[in-house]
C-alpha cells in the first residue's frame, strides 16, 4: 500500500440554511476552496468520492452525478458513498483506497448535504419533515412504523451505558455540550458558536429521555472537501502533507437486536482498534495531541472516549469532569465545536473533521489552535446505535 | 405576475399539497419585499411520492398471521435453535433455514426511553415510550413504540403484552404493547 496524504482542503461556512445555494453550487464552493488550497485545477483530479447521506434532502436521487457535472469533473470515475452519520468518514476510507492502492494519485473527497429543502407547512418549520426523511433510513417494515428517531435510538445506548456503569450523568452530558458550544465560539465555520451554562443545558426543553435540547446537535447544512494524494505526488504538490497513518473500519448490526448488548458500540471500538493498529498509536490519550469525535449527543462523546481507549469501558464520564477533553485539557475533543457546536452536514460532517485536524496539523487553526499538534484522531460514526463507525489517525510531516 | 396569476398560484400549491393560502401569500410577498427581488432565492413547494406494492417475502406468514388470525410468530433456526421476532427465513450465524415457531405475545422491556420530539408523521401522539422489547420465547429484540398515559411507569424489566388491533393491515403495528 503506498502511502496518502491530505494536499489539498476546503469548507464552506456550515449554517442552519443556505437559501442561495443548492447542494451541488455548495459542494462547487468547497471543491474550488481545497482545489486552491492544494494549488492544483480541476484538470489534475484524477477520480472523486462523493459523501451524500440523504437522498430526501437533496430532493434527488444519485445526486453525485450531478455534483460531479456541475464541478466539472465529467470522464473521471467517482463513486457516491453513503453510511449515515458516517458518510463523510466512510468516503475519506474509499478515497484513501483509491490512492493507497496506487490506482489513482490525485482523489478528491467531497462531502455535501443540504436537509432544511425539508420543510413542514402544517408546522411552518423543517425538522420534524427532515426527520421524516431520515426515518426512511431505519429499517422500512419493523422500525420505521415505531417513530423512532436517531436521537431516540442513541438515548437507549446511552441509557444502557448509565444502568450499567452510572454514568454519564445529566451533569456530564451537560459540561459536554457547554464545552462543545464554546469551541465553536473560536471556529469562523461553526453554526452554533454560544456560551452557556450546565444549567442552561439542564433546564433547555427535554427531546427523549436523557437528551435535553442543547444535547443535541443541529442539523446543518454545508459541504467539506480534501483532496488526497499519493506521497510521489503530495512531495510535488505540498511542503505541509498531513499523513493518513491509520485508518480503521467497521460495521455492526442495524438491527440492534441482533448484538449481544447496546451500553458499549463493538465497531467504534474495533475502528479505533485497527486505526491504532496501523498508526502505531499504542497508549492513544499520551499519543494523540487532539481528537474529532462524533458528539451527534452529549451522552454518545462520552461513550466515544471509552470506544476510543483514552480511558477504560464506563470510565468516560470522568474525562470531562477531570478536565481531560476540554481545548487545555490533556487530550482536547472537539475544538472546532464538534456536530454540536460546528454542526452536522451529514455526508460533510466526517471531512470537516478532518480538516479541523489537518487545520491544527499545518498549524493554522488561529485561535483554537492546539500547541505542537501532531497527531490527531478523527471518529465518524452514523446510523442506527452507531452502525458504522470510521476511524483515521491524522499525523503530520515532521514525526 | 398579474393578481389573478398570482391567485392562481396561490391555488395550484394549495390544492396540490392542502398548504394554507396565507403561507403562500406570506412567502410569495417576503420574497419580492428584498432590494433586488428577481435575483432573491426562490422556493418552491414539494413532495416526492410514489406508491408501492411491496412483497413481504419469506416474512409474508408473519404478517398474514397477525392479520388474519391475531397470532405473532417467530422463526427458529434448525440448527442453533436462535429464535428470532423480527423473523427471518434463515439465520444468519447458521446459514441454515428457520421454521416458524408460536409466540404468547408476552415479552420484557430491555431498553427504553421517553420521546418528547419525533418526526412530523408521529409528532401528534408525543410523548411516547421508544422501547426494545423480547418477546417471551425469543432471543432477538424489537423496535416498539407505546402510547401510555404515565411514562414514568415503563421501565426496563417492564412486563408487556401485545394487543391487536381491531383494524389490521398485515403490517408491524396490527398489535401494540402494553404493559401487564
Amino acid at each position: 500500500m503506498r502511502k496518502v496524504a491530505i494536499v489539498g482542503m476546503g469548507t464552506t461556512k456550515f449554517k442552519a440554511r443556505w437559501i442561495n445555494k443548492t447542494y451541488y453550487e455548495l459542494a462547487y464552493d468547497a471543491a474550488k476552496l481545497a482545489m486552491e488550497d492544494a494549488g492544483i485545477g480541476r484538470k489534475e483530479i484524477d477520480c472523486a468520492v462523493y459523501g451524500i447521506y440523504n437522498d430526501f434532502f437533496q430532493r434527488q436521487y444519485q445526486p453525485d452525478a450531478f455534483v460531479h457535472d456541475y464541478i466539472g469533473l465529467g470522464l473521471k470515475p467517482m463513486v457516491r458513498v453513503n453510511a449515515g452519520g458516517a458518510t463523510g468518514g466512510a468516503a475519506l476510507r474509499i478515497g484513501y483506497s483509491e490512492v493507497a492502492s496506487g490506482l489513482y494519485d490525485i482523489c478528491l473527497v467531497l462531502g455535501v448535504e443540504k436537509c432544511n429543502d425539508c420543510y413542514n407547512y402544517e408546522m411552518g418549520i423543517t425538522t420534524p419533515e427532515v426527520l421524516r426523511a431520515i426515518l426512511y433510513t431505519a429499517d422500512m417494515t419493523y422500525d420505521n412504523p415505531a417513530g423512532r428517531t436517531a436521537a431516540s435510538g442513541f438515548a437507549l445506548a446511552v441509557i444502557a451505558h448509565m444502568e450499567k456503569y452510572g454514568n454519564p450523568t445529566e451533569e456530564q452530558m451537560a459540561k459536554v455540550s457547554v464545552k462543545n458550544h464554546f469551541n465553536a465560539t473560536k471556529n469562523p465555520v461553526a453554526q452554533s458558536p454560544q456560551i452557556i451554562t450546565v444549567e442552561d443545558v439542564l433546564k433547555s426543553r427535554k427531546i427523549v429521555e436523557p437528551f435535553k435540547f442543547y444535547d443535541n446537535c443541529l442539523y446543518t447544512e454545508g459541504s467539506s472537501a480534501v483532496i488526497l494524494a499519493s506521497e510521489r505526488v503530495a512531495r510535488q504538490i505540498t511542503d505541509k502533507p498531513v499523513w493518513i497513518s491509520g485508518l480503521g473500519a467497521s460495521v455492526d448490526y442495524v438491527m440492534p437486536g441482533n448484538r449481544p448488548n447496546i451500553y458499549t458500540f463493538e465497531s467504534s471500538r474495533i475502528a479505533a482498534r485497527k486505526a491504532y493498529d496501523m498508526a502505531g498509536v499504542k497508549n492513544p490519550i499520551k499519543e494523540l495531541d487532539l481528537a474529532e469525535l462524533h458528539d451527534a449527543f452529549t451522552g454518545t462523546e462520552i461513550m466515544a472516549y471509552e470506544d476510543c481507549f483514552f480511558c477504560e469501558e464506563g470510565d468516560g464520564g470522568h474525562l470531562i469532569d477531570e478536565g481531560t477533553v476540554m481545548p487545555d485539557g490533556e487530550l482536547p475533543v472537539n475544538l472546532s465545536g464538534g456536530l454540536i457546536g460546528c454542526g452536522h452536514a451529514v455526508g460533510a460532517t466526517g471531512i470537516m473533521q478532518t480538516y479541523e485536524i489537518a487545520l491544527h496539523l499545518r498549524g493554522e487553526a488561529g485561535e483554537r489552535q492546539q500547541k505542537n499538534a501532531r497527531r490527531g484522531l478523527v471518529q465518524s460514526i452514523g446510523g442506527t446505535l452507531c452502525t458504522w463507525t470510521v476511524c483515521l489517525v491524522l499525523e503530520r510531516e515532521d514525526r | 405576475m398579474e393578481e389573478y396569476e398570482i391567485e392562481r398560484w396561490y391555488n395550484y400549491y394549495h390544492e396540490k399539497f392542502r398548504i394554507p393560502k396565507e403561507y403562500l401569500r406570506r412567502d410569495y410577498e417576503g420574497e419580492l419585499s428584498g432590494i433586488n427581488p428577481m435575483d432573491a432565492p426562490l422556493e418552491i413547494p414539494d413532495k416526492i411520492e410514489v406508491f408501492f406494492k411491496y412483497s413481504l417475502g419469506q416474512q409474508s406468514r408473519f404478517f398474514r398471521e397477525l392479520r388474519e388470525s391475531k397470532r405473532i410468530f417467530g422463526s427458529k433456526c434448525i440448527r442453533c435453535g436462535k429464535v428470532y421476532c423480527p423473523p427471518r427465513a434463515n439465520c444468519h450465524l447458521c446459514y441454515e433455514p428457520t421454521e416458524w415457531v408460536p409466540l404468547e405475545g408476552t415479552g420484557t422491556i430491555k431498553a427504553c426511553t421517553v420521546q418528547y420530539y419525533t418526526t412530523s408523521a408521529f409528532i401528534r401522539k408525543l410523548p411516547f415510550i421508544c422501547a426494545y422489547v423480547q418477546l417471551d420465547g425469543t432471543d432477538s429484540l424489537m423496535m416498539t413504540n407505546m402510547e401510555v398515559e404515565d411514562v414514568s411507569r415503563v421501565r426496563v424489566g417492564t412486563k408487556v403484552k401485545a394487543v391487536f388491533r381491531e383494524e389490521r393491515t398485515g403490517s408491524i403495528t396490527d398489535f401494540y404493547f402494553r404493559p401487564v
